[in-house]
């Protein structure tokens, strides 16, 4: 049995496109949504839809994982100076890319077989620290998911594959409205993808994973 | 490692794709090709835009084809063009364009496309032959496109074209440069 944390989406312009997370403790996007206006109403848990962004979560039961960014509150696409953004959850997917880059880079060059063009030709896959692990699926077009578990987690390879070609590929490349800018990063926000990816990952943490 | 890709192709098309009728893509191609005529009367603007439209398509196709077959990073420009030829083009098309005319310095070669589809039901009128309108130029956006994607800048143009009297269409691409990948930017 997997526990998912969260995971990261990064595209070939290294931002991060998308972060959501399902068990996490002082979680960088719960602090800012509690803080949010100031408030106290809003801490309900329940509708927090502020008008110009803020971490999205909206949903009555309040089970909804937390997302980050969106166009509100995206390095790419801020509206204003004074749009929220939110500087932890920024610097620490700064922190997530730097860490993965590094080290696939690391091993691409012990394996001689680092190029300009990136790739994963070494075939980093995964680290472990005492409390999770992390586990790392690039595309060849230069999508990188990162994603981290619990230490047990053997190999979550085939399922970051699966989150790429058939939820990535189907809900975001192919969805005619998300830009694909040779220049900027665009944010996922899009519902359906969100619902199947924590769908699926709900499937995964509850099944039992084969030993790989 | 032809033999690879042709049967990845073969594969793909077989059990990866949702096909569309053909004769439906092709008449709503023909009259989006005859809608931009009209909007844009100048076939150089046309030509420029189906080469847009095609590398907006082509984008998402890279990401596409890589997510239906289990193709790996491609050693040189060779296996690159042979990739291109016998899925891409399989897979969308049904079609295997020949891989021909390669330059001496291995960076330019040719698809040569004997039938293809788009063209079926198809005739230009001498105007827009004269005025060098390519009919197919999505295709050659769409590559662009998709080999950008993969981390090659290129320039893709067609060289002859079925409806313009030649015997058969062919593409060139050239390989202007591999692309990097982008370093994250350091902190300021």
């Amino acid at each position: 049995m997997v526990v998912a944390y969260n995971i990261y989406i990064f595209d070939r312009h290294c931002e991060c496109i998308f972060y959501t997370e399902w068990n996490r403790l002082n979680s960088p996007l719960a602090t800012d949504a509690e803080t949010d206006r100031g408030s106290k109403d809003l801490v309900r848990g329940n509708q927090v839809l502020t008008g110009d962004g803020g971490s999205s979560r909206s949903s009555v039961d309040g089970q909804r994982p937390l997302v980050w960014p969106t166009t509100a509150t995206s390095t790419a696409h801020r509206v204003s100076a004074e749009s929220p953004r939110n500087v932890a959850m920024e610097e620490e997917a700064k922190l997530v890319y730097g860490v993965v880059y590094s080290t696939r880079n690391i091993i691409n060059k012990l394996n001689s077989k680092d190029s300009p063009q990136g790739g994963n030709p070494g075939g980093f896959m995964s680290f472990a620290t005492n409390t999770y692990r992390l586990h790392y699926y690039e595309a060849p077009t230069g999508v990188k998911f990162v994603l981290n578990t619990d230490v047990g987690a053997t190999s979550m390879q085939p399922v970051l594959e699966m989150i790429y070609r058939n939820i990535y590929v189907e809900y975001v490349v192919k969805n005619p409205l998300f830009r694909v800018d040779p220049k900027t990063s665009t944010p996922i926000e899009n519902d359906y993808f969100r619902a199947v990816l924590n769908n699926y990952i709900r499937e995964i943490s509850s099944a039992a994973v084969p030993a790989s | 490692m032809a033999k690879q890709y042709k049967a990845a192709g073969e594969e793909a098309w077989k059990n990866n794709v949702e096909k569309v009728n053909a004769e439906l893509f092709i008449f709503t191609y023909g009259s989006l090709v005859v809608q931009l005529m009209r909007d844009y009367e100048d076939c150089a603007a046309v030509n420029a835009q189906l080469d847009k439209m095609g590398y907006n398509i082509g984008v998402r196709l890279a990401d596409d084809i890589l997510a239906r077959t289990s193709l790996e990073r491609c050693a040189d420009l060779h296996a690159t063009a042979e990739a291109v030829a016998k899925v891409g083009f399989k897979m969308f098309l049904n079609v295997v364009p020949a891989v021909v005319g390669w330059s001496a310095d291995s960076r330019e070669f040719s698809l040569q496309l004997d039938d293809n589809p788009l063209n079926d039901f198809c005739e230009l009128p001498p105007r827009a032959v004269q005025d060098g309108l390519w009919y197919s130029n999505v295709l050659c956006g769409v590559v662009r496109g998709a080999l950008e994607m993969l981390h090659m800048q290129t320039e893709v143009w067609f060289v002859r074209d079925v409806l313009r009297g030649d015997d058969a269409s062919e593409i060139r691409v050239r390989l202007v440069r591999m692309l990097d990948e982008e370093v994250p930017a350091g902190d300021d």
